[in-house]
């Protein structure tokens, strides 16, 4: 009969691509049972999203079996995805472990549009997702999702409305439609703080913020307010975009926020008559940021009719098809920002954490 | 390339009756004297906006002046509230970095305060 101690052994060997350590190591091994022939272990993944879960579980099963003595391995994955280290001081939302602002330099890049389709991804992976829409100016959350209905009043707080298994809380929830805002900063401070501590949000894995464009109240708000994970930045791949992206990434830097990762939208255009590519803003150009700016890609979207049909029935793309190129980019996408919080998360554990003692 | 490392505190605490304690995460350890502190604010009561030239008069802060508690903002700075009720400053890990370097010398061996403006 296998000892615990073989079967560890052989595990150590596999690697967790992202993490560069074994999932021993990690302490992704659980639940370790040896009967006779038969060994049955979990391993429990930082992320339900994540992408190498199929070539881990195979991995483990190949080094368990190859030990003599072994007949039968059962691997059971599964994810626990880990907190942000606690910062000091109050914290607004103790339930929430992962807060992830989306943000960009330049408006129109289709902020919304990608924090959405993340969000709904991350759900889909089996993540507890939550999705605040923190673009005051324009809250366009409400119809990419197609919510109709408004958040309720529960026992504590707001309610948030729960759409394709995230919950959603919007500004837009909370104006008349075509009401324009027209605030000063302490306004839109204030509406971040209600919207952090007077929600609902529960136990979320992750909470994603779509932000306003731009470097100003909300941004500076949620960075004094929150610990925040770390910050995706979304641009178009032309010059001038990437310009104002670079803003962006300076303002988080400034405030210490880490960089999750560049997503390039509107990548290129696939002709849906002659199937031909055009990179009608360019191509490459957020690749090339990404490695001046030292900050990982996480992905490229098309532009594509599809999602904009799909933003605007308020049916996610990543849903209705979840076979073309668009969902399978933002999916791809969804899981490599999970890896980077994973990452992310790792690498703060290992540093000594603030600790004010006056 | 990705950014070197920053300044940032590991541990911030009292020293003595109302001085505080700063230890970096490059290992050094840096004493802030309260009235130093209190003279640093960087908010746009104490310092031109538009100038950068320091309004705070020296002769208007009282001389026992001391910090009565330390709040961390975000993860890039901490506000100090002084027991001369002004609490608006927001002191950045880059300010506090920069007036270590203005204190200039192993922080166990200043004693007395220097003016920085």
């Amino acid at each position: 009969m296998p000892t615990q101690e073989q079967v560890l052994t052989a595990l150590r060997k596999v690697m967790d691509p992202d993490l560069h350590r074994d999932i021993v190591t990690l302490g992704f091994v659980r639940d370790l049972k040896i009967d006779q022939g038969k060994v049955s272990f979990s391993v429990v993944l930082t992320t339900p999203a994540c992408p190498v879960k199929d070539r881990l579980k195979e991995e483990s099963e190949q080094a368990v079996r190859a030990i003599p003595g072994v007949d039968q391995v059962t691997v059971d994955m599964r994810s626990d995805v880990r907190p942000a280290p606690p910062p000091p001081g109050l914290n607004l939302v103790p339930g929430v472990r992962n807060i992830v602002p989306v943000g960009s330099g330049k408006g129109g890049v289709g902020k919304s549009t990608v924090s959405a389709n993340l969000a709904v991804a991350l759900a889909k992976s089996g993540a507890r997702v939550g999705l605040m829409d923190a673009d005051v100016y324009g809250p366009s959350i409400p119809t990419i999702l197609g919510i109709t209905e408004l958040p309720t009043p529960g026992t504590k707080g707001i309610r948030p409305v729960v759409a394709h298994g995230v919950k959603v809380i919007s500004s837009g929830f909370f104006m008349k439609p075509g009401q324009a805002v027209i605030w000063r900063g302490p306004m839109l401070g204030k509406l971040i703080d209600q919207f952090l501590s007077d929600v609902e949000w529960g136990e979320l894995d992750y909470l994603v913020i779509d932000l306003p464009p731009g470097t100003g109240d909300v941004q500076l708000t949620l960075c004094q307010r929150v610990p925040l994970t770390g910050a995706v930045i979304v641009s178009t791949p032309q010059d001038v975009a990437l310009t104002v992206a670079q803003k962006a990434l300076d303002m988080f830097r400034q405030l210490r926020c880490p960089i999750l990762g560049i997503i390039e939208n509107m990548s290129y255009f696939i002709c849906p008559h002659c199937g031909e590519r055009e990179n009608i803003f360019d191509t490459g150009g957020a690749e090339r940021a990404a490695a001046e700016w030292g900050v990982p890609l996480l992905g490229r979207i098309p532009l594509a009719t599809g999602i904009r049909i799909a933003s605007d029935s308020g049916r996610p793309i990543i849903l209705d098809e979840p076979d073309s190129s668009s969902a399978r980019a933002f999916l791809e996408i969804s899981q490599n920002l999970a890896a980077q919080i994973s990452i992310q998360n790792m690498k703060e554990t290992a540093e000594p954490a603030l600790k004010i003692s006056f | 390339m990705p950014p070197p490392t920053k300044p940032a505190p590991v541990e911030i605490t009292r020293a003595g009756d109302r001085d505080v304690q700063i230890r970096w995460n490059d290992g050094r350890t840096v004493v802030y004297p309260a009235r130093f502190l209190r003279m640093a604010c960087p908010c746009d009561h104490c310092v031109d906006e538009m100038t950068g030239r320091r309004v705070l008069q020296e002769s208007s802060v009282p001389l026992d002046v001391h910090p009565l508690a330390i709040e961390p903002v975000g993860r890039y700075a901490i506000s100090l509230r002084f027991s001369d009720g002004h609490s608006t400053g927001i002191f950045t890990w880059e300010w506090l970095s920069h007036l270590a370097a203005e204190l200039g010398q192993p922080a166990s061996a200043v004693t007395t305060p220097n003016n920085p403006h």
